[in-house]
This record gives C-alpha cells, structure tokens and sequence, in this order.
C-alpha cells in the first residue's frame, strides 16, 4: 500500500505500521491446564464461566489435552487465581496456569 | 373397598415406579451441582450444572404394561413428558425440580364382561431436589465425585380425577395427594472414554387420601462408552456414547385405609439400553427399558418395557 504515497508520507506509514505492531501483539494469551474435562459437555461450562470475564476475547479448548486456551483483549489481564475461581465455578480443578509467549 | 380399586392398585405401584423411577431418577439423579458429564438417561441425580448455569432436560416417554394374570386382563399405557430443571447455586450445590406431563390409560374389563378404556391427562406430581458434591478428585481427563441429595415429591397431580366409571383408581390418578420425601447418594467417575454413575436412593411415601404408595427403595447404574470417534484429537467433537443402564427398584405395598394391598408391590431389574449424543451445549439421547427381572406380589401388573426420548441443553 506504501507504493501509493508519496515519499515523506511513506516512510511516516511504514514508521507507524511498526509502532502498532507490538501493540496488537499485546493481547495475551494463557494456557489452563484442567483436570476434570472429560466430555464436550463439560468444557461448555468451562467456555460459559469464561465467557463473562472482562477482557476475555477468544477462547479454545483441546479436550484431549485437558487445555484452555484464553485470548485476552489489548492491555487485558487473568490472573491466576480469577483463572481458578472460573475453572472451579466450572466445577473442575487448576492445575496449570501459564502465560503463553507472545506471538512474532 | 371397590374392586377396580385393589385391581388397579398394581397399576398404580407401577405406574408410580415407572414415573417416579424416571421422574424421580431424572430429578433425583439429576443433582448435577459441579461439571457437565454425558449423564445417566433413566435418572437424573448426576446431572452436571455448573455455578450460575441452568440445564434444561425434556424427555419423552412412552411406557407399556400389558401381562395381566387377572380377569380383568388390565392393559396400562403412559404417553407424556418429563421436564427438568437444574441450576448451579455454587459449585458444588445445585437444585432441580421436574415436572411430568402425562397422558394415562387402563383398559380393563369389568366383572360383567365390558371392556372400557379409563384415562386421565395431566400434571404429575413435581420433584424437587437438591444434590451437594461432598468429594471429587479430578485428574487429566478423568474425575470422580460423589454427591448426596435430598428432596420432596410434591403433590402437583391431580388425585380426584373421574370418568364415568367414577372416581379413577389411585394408581390411575396423576397425583398422590401426599408430600414424599426422598433421598440417596450418586457417584459419577468419568473419564474421555467412558462414564460410570451408580446411585441409591430411598423414597417414604406418605398418607394421601386413604391411600398410601409403598414406599420405594432403588438402585441405579449406568456406563456411556464413547463409540465415536474412536480417536480424539483436537478442539471438542461430539462425542456418540453407547448406553447400559441397569435400575432394581423395590416398592412396599400399596395400603388403603391402613390395610396393606397384597397385589402391589415388588421387584423389578431394567436393564435399558441406549445412545447418547452428546455436543458442548445440546445432548440427544435415548434409551428402551426392558425389564429383565419382575417378582411382584399378587396380580400386579408386569412392565413390558418403556422408551424415552429427548434433549437436554444449558444455558
């Protein structure tokens, strides 16, 4: 798209363009391992309880693995312990919780 | 006392167990406080709930009882619907309350040789419960819990209903007139491959209008084998379970008026098989209860066998 700017204006866009992209990349990511999920149904309980918390934008769940997935919005946080109340809320049990790294 | 009374009696006991054996195992079982299993299909304590969630459970039911050793040559058949309703008040209490929706009919002959068909359409009586998960030990796609629960049979039925014949018998009649108090423990272990619930439960039926049920004392078992897919990989697919469920229900005598009825009563072994589908927010499913086992007293009347069929989402 640069090709259609003039020559200032391109190098201030292509200047920009790399200031907002460690900005998208700042949605973080976290990694629950849960013990407990054993069927689809449950790990809609899981999705539900998820679902309500500020800031979650996305989330995937591997039930063979026992994993959730959780992508937050920009600048939004989970911590540890609101990612244990949710899972147990859920009626299952935290056993891992990590902050995936960021994506290049 | 008439004799269509003690006749139906059997029918009643029977009618009674079938649709408490449902109702009440759909409510009782249905106590699902903390996680979302595939759950037993002929009884409803091991529901899963979780905090804050409902679970609406709709089965349809369709249930035969035709060997009659008497003259009367009594042939019973119960068409309807059983509604449940959980919701999770923590993680580890939830409650329920089940509702049936029932159409009944008796065909029997009359001492004076005349075939008439007796009906009644209606509310049963409401089930409501609640179960609290007192263990669980969760582990990489497995869990085990184990959940007392305890509750109320209400009497929402109608238990005056009459035809021309007059008033129905009690064992006709949808409600009880009588507040019956249960209660029972479930256990669930589950894991990616299979599921096991196993549940005993005790049900004191009260005094209704001179008429008191048996009271009911059961136990309940049921495997979900995952048939597909054979192998899981990523992400949630549904899975399709195959069913065994297996219910021995033991009912004391009717009494009437303080008199024990001698053709109520007994024992009785289902063994249901079934299919269950089973998503992330909806679950089909199905199941034929046949009885393998009956050894009731006098002339009450025998189970042939009983479908269900239905739904269940939460939300």
């Amino acid at each position: 798209m640069f090709r259609f700017m003039s020559g200032s204006i391109r190098i201030a866009a292509f200047g920009l363009s790399l200031m907002l992209l460690p900005a998208a990349a700042f949605a973080t990511q976290y990694q629950l391992k849960v013990d407990g999920l054993a069927c689809p149904f449950c790990a809609y309980g899981i999705e539900k309880q998820l679902t309500r918390t500020d800031g979650v934008k996305e989330i995937e769940i591997d039930i063979n693995a026992g994993t959730v997935t959780v992508t937050m919005a920009e600048g939004a946080r989970l911590s540890r312990e609101q990612a244990k109340r949710i899972v147990e809320d859920a009626g299952f049990t935290l056993r891992n919780f990590a902050e995936l790294p960021a994506a290049d | 006392m008439p004799p269509l009374r003690v006749e139906y009696r059997p029918f009643r006991c029977r009618a009674r167990r079938a649709i408490a054996a449902v109702f009440a195992l759909t409510a009782a079982l249905a106590g699902l406080a903390d996680t979302a299993h595939a759950a037993p299909e002929t009884f409803n304590t091991a529901l899963p709930v979780p905090k804050g969630e409902f679970i609406f459970r709709e089965q349809f039911l369709y249930k035969r009882a035709s060997d009659d050793p008497s003259p009367a040559d009594r042939e019973v058949e119960v068409v309807g619907g059983i509604s449940v309703l959980g919701y999770g008040v923590s993680g580890d209490l939830a409650v329920f309350g089940v509702v049936p929706y029932l159409h009944k009919s008796l065909d029997v002959t009359l001492s004076g040789g005349e075939r008439v068909m007796r009906t009644t359409t209606g509310i049963g009586d409401a089930r409501l419960f609640a179960r609290y998960t007192v263990f669980h030990d969760d582990a990489p796609g497995r869990t085990f819990r184990i959940a007392p629960f305890a509750g109320l049979e209400v009497p929402t039925g109608d238990d005056d209903d009459s035809d021309a014949q007059g008033r129905l018998p009690a064992t006709l009649q949808l409600g009880s007139a009588s507040w019956d108090p249960f209660a029972g423990v479930v256990a669930t272990y589950q894991t990616l491959a299979y599921e096991i619930d196993a549940a005993v439960s005790y049900q004191i039926n009260t005094a209704g209008d001179e008429f008191t049920l048996g009271d009911v004392a059961r136990g309940d078992a049921s495997l979900q084998y995952r048939l597909w897919p054979r192998r899981l990989s990523g992400g949630v697919p549904g899975f399709l379970y195959g069913v065994l469920e297996a219910n021995l229900i033991y009912q004391d005598r009717n009494e009437i008026a303080g008199t024990d009825d001698p053709n109520s009563g007994g024992v009785t072994l289902f063994l249901s098989p079934g299919l269950q589908y089973v998503t992330r927010r909806w679950v089909l499913e199905a199941v034929v209860q046949l009885p393998a086992f009956q050894d009731l007293n006098g002339t009450a009347l025998e189970d042939d066998f009983t479908v269900r069929a239905g739904f269940r989402f939460n939300f």
